[in-house]
C-alpha cells in the first residue's frame, strides 16, 4: 500500500527548456542604447534600476542596495575615471576586484545583475563585463536559540549562505570537505549547498541526494525545512526523517560521520541526512560531557519520550477500563480526585491537554516576555481553577504537566511536535479499548517506524537491522576509545575515525 | 482498488465507533472491597458486602449490604438494586465466610471466584466466628471502613508472619492438591475491634475443627519457612533442667524473633505412613523471664534444649489432632505422594492413612545473639 | 532443479535475524495455555514431554535445512513441484496455503477469545478481528524487511516479561515435580504430541530459506531459536507445575496467564491484564509471517498481486472470526489443527527429505548416463 506523494520527485526537467535555450543564446547588442533597451525589457524595468555613463563609452548597470556601494565607488567608478580605457580587456585590467568575467549572452547577464553584479558595457563591442559585488545584509552570528545546550559552542548558523559555510569550514578545515552548489526553485532561485567529505560519504547515497534535489520542480524554496519535507523519503510520515539542526557543530559532526548536509541561502537550518530514529534524541551536547553522564541523558530523553506518549493514555484507561491494575493505595486518593468530574476520563485528558497545547501554541506566537508570562500564568490560574470548578481531576493535572513536561526533553524541536501530536489519537484509543487500544497504537507506530527509510537507510538502525557495534553510540554513549567506527548507517567510504586503541584505565 | 479503499477509509471511523465497549468508569462504580457468605434463611445463601462509593462531596462512604439469593451472582444483582452504583469486584480483597457455611463446603465459593476472570488469585480468605453479617454491620467507634481494615489486618500479620496466609490460590492450591488440606484464619468481634482468633482446619471443603491464635505459629513453623517472625512461650517446670530455673519460680517465659525456620520431611516407612520431621529454628532471643545469663554457653544450651522440647511437644500434639479430625494441613500427603511411586493417592485414601500416620517430631533450635545489653 | 528463486541482495536478510523470526514464529498464542493440555497426559512428567518436543523440533529442522540445501534456493513450494510435479505439487502447494491459513486464523480467534474473556467481555469479535488484521496488513505491506524487524522488536520488547516468572516462584513447591517419570512413555510422548499446536512455527524456515543471504551459516541462529523456544517453554512449564497444584493446573484454561495475576508493583497490580493487551506485540509476528508463507505460495499457483492477495485473505479470516464463536468451537479447531499440524510439520519435512534424496540421486544417475552414453 504505498501512497503517492503529493508532488512528483521524479518529474523531469521539461519545463519551458526549447524558450529558454533561445532565450539565453540572445548575444549582447553591440549599441548602449539597445542594450539598454534589452535589459530594462528583460528585468520588467524596475524602479531600483541604475544605469550609469562613464565616458567615453563606459556604461554601468546595476540594482541599488544589492551592490556594495563602497566598492563600486573606490574600485570601479573612481578607476574607470582615472584612466579612461575603450576595450573591455583593458577595463578589465583596470578594475581592481577578484571577481569579473566576459559574457556575451544577455541571459547571463540579466541573472548576475539581480544577483547583485555590476554589469559594465562597452559601446561597440558585443561583450559585458560582470563584476560581483554583490553585499547581503545579514543578521550577526549569534547563539543557537532552539538547540541552546550548556556546555559547547555557543554560535548557530545565521541566514547566509556563505557565512555558514565558512562557518563549517572553519571546524574542517580540509580540501576533501566537498561544496556543490545547487540552484531550485524556478522563481526563487535559491542556492543551496550540499556539502559531504570526499572519502567518507557514500557515492550512492551523494547521488540519491543529489538527483533528488534537482529532480524537485518547484517555482519558490524559502526555507530548508521545506526542502527537507520534499526531499525525504516517506512525506506522508509524521515523522521526519532529516535532521534540522541550527548547530555547526553538530553539522560538522554529522559531515563527518559520513552524512550529507544540506544548507539553503536564506534559511539558518541546516538538513543533515541519512538520520536514524534514536539519533533525533541525540544532543550534541553529549559529545561534550563524560560518558556516564551522556548515557544517562539519553536514557533518559527516551524515557521521557515514552512517559510523554503513554502516561496519559494509561491513566485514560486504567480509570476508564481496568479499575482492577489500580494499587489499593492509590485507589481512595484517584477515586476521591474524580468525584466531582463530570466527564469521562477521555474527555477530561482531552480538554487539558488542549489547554495546554493552547498555552504552548500562545506562548510561542507572543513575544519571548509576554509568552513566558501566559505560559505560568495559564498554567498555575487554569490549572488551579479548573481543578477547584470540578472539570478536572487534580491527579490527572500532575500526570498532563508531566508529559508536556518530558515531551520539551527531545533535542530536536521536529521530533518534539511528533511527541505532541501523535498523543492525541492514543488517548482517544484508550478511552475507547482501555489497554488493548494502547497496545494497538503501539504496535502500529512500531510498524510505521520500522518502515520508515531516511534516504534509503533504514530508520530503526541501530536496532533493526540489529548493528552491535553502532550500538555503543546510540541510546548510550560507551567512552569515545571504543566508538572508533563510523555508523553504518551512512554506509561510510572509510569505516574508521580512528585507529581503535585500548581503554586507557586509570594509571596506577 | 483505489477507490474502494478511499471507501473503506472513510468507512474505519464509523466502525470504530460502533465498536465501543462498556465502561467502567473509576468513580462510577461501586467496588465491592470484602464479600461475607453466610448461610441463607430462605435462599440458599446470604451475602454481605462491604462497597466502597464516592460521592461528589469529594467524600468516600462505605456501604454494608446483605443479599440473599441462589447464587453469588444472582445475590450482585440484588445488590446492584439497591445501590445508585454498579457494583465491580475487580478490587476484592478479603472473602470470608461464616463459620456455618465452612462447616457445609466451601467448593462452590472457591470455584466461583477462581472463575471470574477480574478477581484477584491473591485475595485474603477467612472464616467468621458465628456469622459474617453481624461482624460486617456492627459500628465499630473506630474503624470507618471495615473492608479495608479487615485486609489490612490480615496483610500485616500474614507479613508479620503471626497467621497463616490463604490466599486465593494458596486455597484452591491445597483444596485442589490430594495431599494436602486447607486452612484459613478464624476471625471474630472482639468490643470494638476485630480480632484474628485462630485457624480453622479443613478436610477437603468442610472445616472440621480450629486451633488457637497461638497455635499457628507451630502451624506455620511445619506448613512453611519462617523469615521473620516473634514468638513467646512458656517454659513449664518439666520441660527445664533444674541448673538454670530459680528457686522462686517454677516457668520461664522467653520471646524470641528474627527466626529462620526450615522444616524438612522424610518418608521413612511409605506402609504406616511414617515420616520423620526434621525443624531448625535459629532466633534472636528478645527477652527472658527470670533472667538467665545468656553469656553463659551452658545456660544457653539448656535454654536451647529446654526450648526445643516444649516445641516438639506442642508439634506433636497439634499434628496428633489435626490427625484425629483427618485434616493435613501440613502436605505430608504431598510429600508422600511424591516419594511413593504409583501411589495412585486420592483425597480420601490419604485422609484414611493420614489418620494413622506416624511422625517423629525433631526440633533443633538455636540460639543466635540476644539484644544489645547482657 | 527447476523453480530457483531470483533475488537480489536487498531483499535479503542476514542469516542471524533467523534466530528471531524462527523463534518470533513459534512463541504465541499457544504458551498462554499449553501446560494443562499437556499436564492432562504427562502429570508431572510434563515438563518432560515439553523437552522431548523441542528435540523433535530440532530434528525436524535438521531435515528440513538437509532438503533444502539440496535444492541451493528455493523455497518448499518449488521443492513440491519439483518432486512431484506440476498438477500434484501445485495442490500440495494450495493445501499448505490452506495450512498456513488456518494457523493464521487459528492464532487470532485464541487471541480474540483471550482478549473477551480477560478483558471486554462485551466487545465484538469482529472488531478486535479487523483491528488486528489492519495491524497486521500494514506490517505485511511493509515487505519482509518489515516483517522481520516486527519479529526482532517483538521478541526484544517483551523479554521483560521473563523474569516475570520469578514472582510465582515464592508459591512454588518443587516437590510437585515428583517423582520423575511416573507415568509411563506413552503418556509422555502422547504429551508431548500435544506440543505440536504450541511449537510449531519453525516450518517458516522452509518459506524465508531462498531469503537468506548467507545460507551456510543458517544453522546456528536457527537452532538457536528452537533452543531459546524449548528454553522458554521449559521454564515456564516446570515453573507452572510447582505452583498450581495438580488439581488446579487442569482447571485453568490459560495457566500462564494466571501465573502474572497476583504480580504486583506499587504502581501496579494485576499484571495479567498488561500481559494480556501485550501479548498483542507477541502474536503480530506470528500471523505476518504465516500470512507471507500463504503469499509465497499464492504467487507460484496464481499471477496475484500481494495488496490484493492480502485483502482477500484477510477478508476470508475476518469472516471465519466471525462464525466461530464459541469456546467449544475454538477447542475443536485447536485439536483438529494440532493433529494436521504434527503431520504437516514433524512427519511431512522427514518424508520429503527421503524424497528429495531419492530424486537426486535418480537424476544425477540418469544425467551420467546420458554423459556416457
Amino acid at each position: 500500500m504505498k501512497f503517492k506523494l503529493p508532488f512528483n520527485k521524479k518529474q523531469p526537467l521539461l519545463e519551458k527548456e526549447t524558450p529558454k535555450e533561445k532565450e539565453s543564446l540572445v548575444r549582447v547588442a553591440l549599441t548602449t542604447d539597445h542594450f539598454i533597451q534589452s535589459i530594462k525589457s528583460a528585468t520588467n524595468n524596475p524602479a531600483d534600476l541604475i544605469i550609469k555613463s562613464i565616458p567615453p563609452n563606459i556604461t554601468l548597470i546595476y540594482i541599488d542596495n544589492l551592490v556594495d556601494d563602497q566598492t563600486l565607488n573606490n574600485d570601479i567608478i573612481a578607476n574607470l575615471l582615472n584612466n579612461p580605457q575603450e576595450t573591455p580587456e583593458a577595463i578589465e585590467m583596470t578594475i581592481s576586484i577578484p571577481e569579473i568575467v566576459k559574457s556575451n549572452l544577455l541571459q547571463e547577464t540579466v541573472e548576475s545583475l539581480v544577483n547583485g553584479s555590476v554589469v559594465i558595457h562597452i559601446d561597440g563591442y558585443p561583450q559585458v563585463l560582470i563584476g560581483n559585488i554583490a553585499t547581503r545584509e545579514s543578521r550577526a552570528l549569534s547563539a543557537p536559540e532552539n538547540e541552546s545546550q550548556v556546555i559547547g559552542t555557543q554560535v548557530g548558523f545565521n541566514e547566509s549562505l556563505t557565512t555558514n559555510i565558512s562557518l563549517i569550514r572553519r571546524y574542517i578545515v580540509s580540501p576533501n570537505l566537498c561544496n556543490e552548489k545547487l540552484k531550485i526553485g524556478t522563481r526563487t532561485n535559491t542556492t543551496i549547498s550540499l556539502l559531504y567529505m570526499n572519502g567518507i560519504a557514500n557515492d550512492q547515497m551523494v547521488n540519491t541526494l543529489r538527483q533528488r534535489i534537482t529532480d524537485l520542480y518547484i517555482d519558490e524554496l524559502l526555507d530548508s525545512a521545506v526542502l527537507a519535507e520534499m526531499i525525504d523519503d516517506n512525506s506522508l510520515s509524521v515523522f521526519p526523517q532529516m535532521l534540522l539542526t541550527e548547530r555547526p557543530d553538530r553539522f560538522c559532526d554529522a559531515i563527518l560521520d559520513g552524512k550529507m548536509g544540506v544548507i539553503v541561502d536564506g534559511s539558518s537550518m541546516a538538513i543533515i541526512c541519512p538520520q536514524a530514529f534514536t539519533e533525533f534524541f541525540r544532543s550534541q551536547e553529549d559529545q561534550n560531557l563524560r560518558w556516564q553522564i551522556a548515557t544517562f541523558l539519553r536514557l533518559l530523553r527516551l524515557a521521557a519520550f515514552f512517559l510523554s506518549v503513554y502516561l496519559t493514555p494509561f491513566y485514560v484507561a486504567a480509570v476508564t477500563f481496568h479499575y482492577e491494575v489500580i494499587p489499593q493505595a492509590f485507589l481512595v486518593p484517584l477515586s476521591e480526585s474524580r468525584a466531582l468530574v463530570p466527564f469521562p476520563p477521555i474527555f477530561e485528558a482531552l480538554l487539558l491537554e488542549f489547554i495546554i497545547e493552547l498555552l504552548r501554541e500562545a506562548g510561542a506566537r507572543l513575544p519571548t516576555k509576554i509568552g513566558q508570562t501566559i505560559g505560568i500564568v495559564g498554567g498555575i490560574v487554569i490549572g488551579t481553577a479548573a481543578v477547584q470548578a470540578g472539570i478536572t481531576s487534580n491527579i490527572l493535572l500532575i500526570i498532563i504537566a508531566l508529559s508536556a513536561l518530558a515531551s520539551f526533553t527531545s533535542p530536536s524541536y521536529m521530533m518534539g511536535n511528533v511527541i505532541r501530536l501523535i498523543r492525541f489519537p492514543i488517548i482517544i484509543l484508550a478511552g475507547f479499548w482501555g489497554f488493548y487500544g494502547i497496545m494497538l497504537a503501539f504496535c502500529f507506530i512500531l510498524i510505521h517506524l520500522l518502515r520508515q527509510t531516511s534516504l534509503g537507510a533504514p530508520y530503526m538502525s541501530p536496532f533493526y537491522p540489529p548493528r552491535m557495534k553502532d550500538m555503543r553510540d546510540s541510546l548510550i554513549r560507551m567512552p569515545i576509545p571504543l566508538t572508533a567506527k563510523r555508523t553504518s548507517l551512512t554506509r561510510p567510504k572509510d569505516k574508521n575515525k580512528f585507529e581503535p586503541e585500548p581503554v586507557k584505565p586509570e594509571k596506577s | 482498488m483505489n477507490k474502494l479503499r478511499r471507501y473503506f477509509i472513510v468507512l474505519i471511523p464509523f466502525a470504530f465507533l460502533y465498536g465501543c465497549i462498556q465502561t467502567n468508569i473509576l468513580d462510577k462504580v461501586g467496588l465491592t472491597t470484602l464479600v461475607g457468605y453466610d448461610v441463607g434463611t430462605e435462599h440458599k445463601m446470604a451475602t454481605t458486602a462491604v462497597i466502597r462509593e464516592v460521592n461528589p462531596e469529594f467524600q468516600s462512604k462505605v456501604e454494608v449490604l446483605t443479599t440473599e439469593n441462589d447464587t453469588s451472582k444472582g445475590n450482585r444483582m440484588e445488590a446492584n438494586r439497591k445501590l445508585s452504583k454498579k457494583i465491580m469486584v475487580g478490587q476484592m480483597r478479603v472473602v470470608l465466610f461464616g463459620e456455618d457455611l465452612a462447616k457445609d463446603d466451601l467448593r462452590y465459593y472457591i470455584d466461583t471466584n477462581l472463575e471470574n476472570a477480574s478477581v484477584n488469585n491473591g485475595i485474603y480468605m477467612a472464616v467468621v466466628e458465628g456469622k459474617t453479617a453481624p461482624l460486617l454491620k456492627y459500628e465499630y467507634k473506630n474503624i470507618e471502613d471495615i473492608g479495608q481494615h479487615i485486609f489490612r489486618l490480615i496483610e500485616q500479620n500474614v507479613k508479620q508472619e503471626y497467621m497463616i496466609s490463604a490466599t486465593l490460590h494458596q486455597i484452591a492450591h491445597d483444596y485442589y492438591s490430594v495431599g494436602k488440606d486447607l486452612a484459613m484464619p478464624i476471625i471474630k468481634r472482639d468490643g470494638e475491634l476485630v480480632e484474628l482468633s485462630g485457624v480453622a482446619l479443613f478436610k477437603g471443603g468442610k472445616m472440621v475443627s480450629s486451633l488457637s491464635a497461638r497455635d499457628s505459629f507451630y502451624v506455620r513453623i511445619v506448613r512453611d519457612t519462617f523469615k521473620v517472625g516473634l514468638y513467646e512461650a512458656v517454659l513449664e517446670k518439666e520441660d527445664v533442667s533444674s541448673q538454670i530455673l530459680q528457686k522462686s519460680t517454677n516457668k520461664i517465659t522467653i520471646a524470641f524473633d528474627a527466626i529462620h525456620s526450615k522444616r524438612e520431611m522424610k518418608l521413612v516407612n511409605a506402609a504406616t505412613p511414617e515420616f520423620d520431621l526434621d525443624i531448625n529454628i535459629r532466633s534472636r532471643v528478645l527477652e527472658v523471664y527470670p533472667d538467665i545469663n545468656l553469656g553463659d554457653p551452658k545456660s544457653v544450651k539448656i535454654l536451647e534444649k529446654a526450648i526445643e522440647k516444649k516445641m516438639s511437644k506442642e508439634i506433636v500434639r497439634i499434628i496428633a489432632h489435626s490427625q484425629e479430625v483427618e485434616s493435613d494441613i501440613f502436605g505430608f500427603g504431598e510429600k508422600y505422594r511424591s516419594v511413593v511411586r504409583h501411589s495412585n493417592l486420592t483425597k480420601d485414601k490419604w485422609h484414611e492413612m493420614y489418620k494413622n500416620m506416624k511422625v517423629n517430631v525433631k526440633v533443633k533450635f538455636v540460639i543466635l545473639r540476644d539484644g544489645v545489653f547482657e | 532443479m527447476k523453480n530457483p528463486i531470483q533475488l537480489s541482495p536487498k531483499d535479503m536478510i542476514n542469516a542471524y535475524l533467523l534466530f528471531f523470526v524462527v523463534h518470533g514464529a513459534q512463541v504465541g498464542v499457544g504458551i498462554q495455555g499449553f501446560q494443562r493440555v499437556i499436564y492432562q497426559d504427562a502429570r508431572q512428567d510434563a515438563w518432560i514431554s515439553v523437552l522431548l518436543a523441542g528435540i523433535a523440533s530440532h530434528i525436524v529442522t535438521f531435515c528440513m535445512i538437509k532438503t533444502l540445501e539440496i535444492y541451493g534456493s528455493n523455497d518448499l513450494y518449488g521443492i513440491q513441484q519439483d518432486i512431484f510435479g506440476k498438477w500434484i505439487g501445485n495442490l500440495l502447494n494450495a493445501l499448505y496455503i490452506l495450512y498456513c491459513f488456518i494457523a493464521f486464523f487459528s492464532i487470532l480467534r485464541n487471541y480474540i477469545e483471550v482478549i473477551q474473556v480477560w478483558l471486554f467481555p462485551s466487545i465484538g469479535t469482529w472488531f478486535l478481528s479487523a483491528t488486528l488484521l489492519i495491524i497486521v496488513i500494514y506490517a505485511f505491506t511493509g515487505g519482509l524487511r518489515v516483517i522481520v524487524g516486527v519479529s526482532f522488536f517483538s521478541i526484544v520488547l517483551s523479554l521483560w516479561i521473563f523474569p516475570m516468572l520469578s514472582f510465582p516462584l515464592k508459591y512454588s513447591v518443587a516437590e510437585s515435580l515428583l517423582p520423575i517419570l511416573e507415568n509411563d512413555v506413552r503418556s509422555i510422548l502422547k504429551g508431548a504430541h500435544s506440543m505440536t499446536f504450541t511449537i510449531i512455527g519453525f516450518e517458516i524456515l522452509n518459506i524465508i530459506y531462498p531469503f537468506v543471504k548467507d545460507k551456510k551459516n543458517v544453522r546456528k541462529p536457527v537452532h538457536l531459536g528452537l533452543l531459546f523456544t524449548t528454553f522458554i517453554y521449559l521454564s515456564v512449564m516446570m515453573v507452572s507445575i510447582t505452583y498450581y497444584s495438580e488439581g488446579k493446573l487442569l482447571k485453568t484454561i490459560w495457566a500462564t496467564l494466571t501465573l502474572f495475576s497476583f504480580i504486583s508493583f506499587p504502581f501496579i497490580e494485576r499484571f495479567e491484564f498488561v500481559a494480556v493487551c501485550f501479548w498483542m506485540l507477541i502474536i503480530i509476528p506470528n500471523m505476518c509471517l504465516y500470512l507471507w508463507a500463504a503469499y509465497r505460495g499464492a504467487i507460484r499457483l496464481v499471477n496475484i498481486r500481494g495488496t490484493t492477495f492480502v485483502w482477500l485473505f484477510s477478508f476470508f479470516v475476518f469472516i471465519c472470526t466471525i462464525i466461530v464463536q464459541t469456546r467449544i468451537q475454538i477447542n475443536a479447531i485447536n485439536t483438529v489443527f494440532g493433529h494436521i499440524a504434527f503431520y504437516v510439520i514433524f512427519v511431512y519435512p522427514i518424508l520429503l527429505w527421503i524424497l528429495a534424496i531419492l530424486k537426486k540421486n535418480f537424476t544425477s544417475k540418469k544425467v551420467h548416463k546420458n554423459e556416457q552414453t
